[in-house]
């Protein structure tokens, strides 16, 4: 749903760091973007083609690499992917915040990332 | 947004420079939540962020919350929707601030547009803040706004899958409301299967079940709020 704004300021930050090295275009911008975000990456990469119509940054390359979610748990050390519950009226596994080792609370550790890891452009 | 944290900047073949950057977007949001949350604790105030799908009953709640607890504590209301100030003039009414704040688009409130509203409010002189997020169970998840607390209203009229299918939201929040129980027998909804979801999904939030029309609840809502 807020694939617009995310990706306004996407753009935004991508123009401001490419007209600080008085780049005359942008050829490719690497995103990292978490499995857990509510990010649509089609429409990211709708909405980037868009926004960037018009600036240095029309017809970059937009590589879009994502990130798994996994969570931490404090009490034993565990550090991976979900547990999922499978209740057959659920009809998929649902993830949950019990460990899977041992069953107590953890916490998420990776997957709500939103990053700009690198921009290419033409000086 | 705050200014970019630049790592590495390289030269590469022929004319073309690699920009290394490490700006997680979201975290620029989180950040501004912290500030919020700073401002808030240096002049005694918490906040608390209520979020639920459209109708299900947070205006209600935050009505019932106001009404037990305006003799007790200073509130601030705000109010998030996309238009409209139907719903702050209805939190209004009880003699308490409050502050709507219109999106136009978006489907949620975020730290900044929070800041904004902080800045409309003498801080000296509340010391509660409750924040009602614009009806959606999906995006508010992904942005705090520099509350204490996070709450979610989930109303049996939504059905009986509503916490399943959006599991992320419920591991966000403190406290959940399973609001207009009155209606579970028409509905055919269990609320202690829905309880059970939200335990099975968040083991560490506090379950009430709620109603919001009555003020059945509500006590203990505010109670698993620390309020």
């Amino acid at each position: 749903m807020h694939e617009f704004s995310i990706t306004s300021q996407i753009v935004q930050n991508v123009l401001a760091e490419a007209e600080k090295r008085g780049a005359k275009k942008i050829t490719e911008v690497h995103l990292v973007i978490g499995k857990l975000t509510f990010l649509g990456l089609d429409q990211v990469r709708f909405t980037y083609e868009v926004i960037t119509k018009g600036t240095i940054a029309e017809g970059s390359k937009l590589v879009i690499e994502e990130q798994e979610g996994f969570v931490k748990c404090s009490n034993c050390g565990y550090q991976g992917g979900f547990k999922y519950e499978d209740d057959p009226l659920y009809h998929v596994p649902v993830p949950t915040l019990k460990c899977p080792k041992c069953s107590s609370t953890v916490s998420i550790a990776a997957g709500k990332e939103c990053t700009i890891r690198n921009i290419k452009m033409l000086v | 947004m705050a200014a970019l944290k630049k790592v590495v900047v390289k030269a590469e073949e022929g004319e073309i420079y690699d920009i290394e950057l490490a700006e997680d977007l979201l975290k620029a949001n989180q950040r501004l939540a912290e500030e919020n949350k700073r401002l808030l604790h240096e002049n005694g105030a918490k906040a608390i962020d209520i979020m639920g799908a459209i109708g299900s009953g947070k205006t209600s709640l935050i009505e019932k919350l106001v009404q037990l607890l305006k003799n007790h504590y200073r509130i601030a209301v705000f109010k998030g929707d996309l238009t409209t100030t139907i719903d702050a003039e209805l939190i209004a009414r009880h003699g308490v601030e409050t502050v709507a704040i219109n999106t136009g688009k978006e489907c949620h409130l975020d730290a900044n547009l929070v800041k904004k509203a902080l800045q409309k409010l003498n801080l000296k002189r509340i010391n509660v803040l409750l924040i009602e997020n614009v009806g959606n169970l999906i995006c508010p998840a992904e942005f705090p706004l520099g509350s204490d607390k996070r709450v979610v209203v989930v109303s049996v009229t939504e059905g009986p899958y509503m916490i399943v299918k959006h599991p992320f939201i419920f591991m966000e929040a403190d406290v959940v409301a399973i609001n207009k129980i009155d209606l579970a027998e028409p509905m055919g909804v269990d609320v202690k299967k829905l309880e059970k979801d939200v335990k099975t999904i968040n083991p560490r939030a506090t379950v009430v079940a709620t109603n919001g029309r009555t003020g059945e609840g509500v006590e203990a809502v505010a109670k698993a709020l620390g309020l």
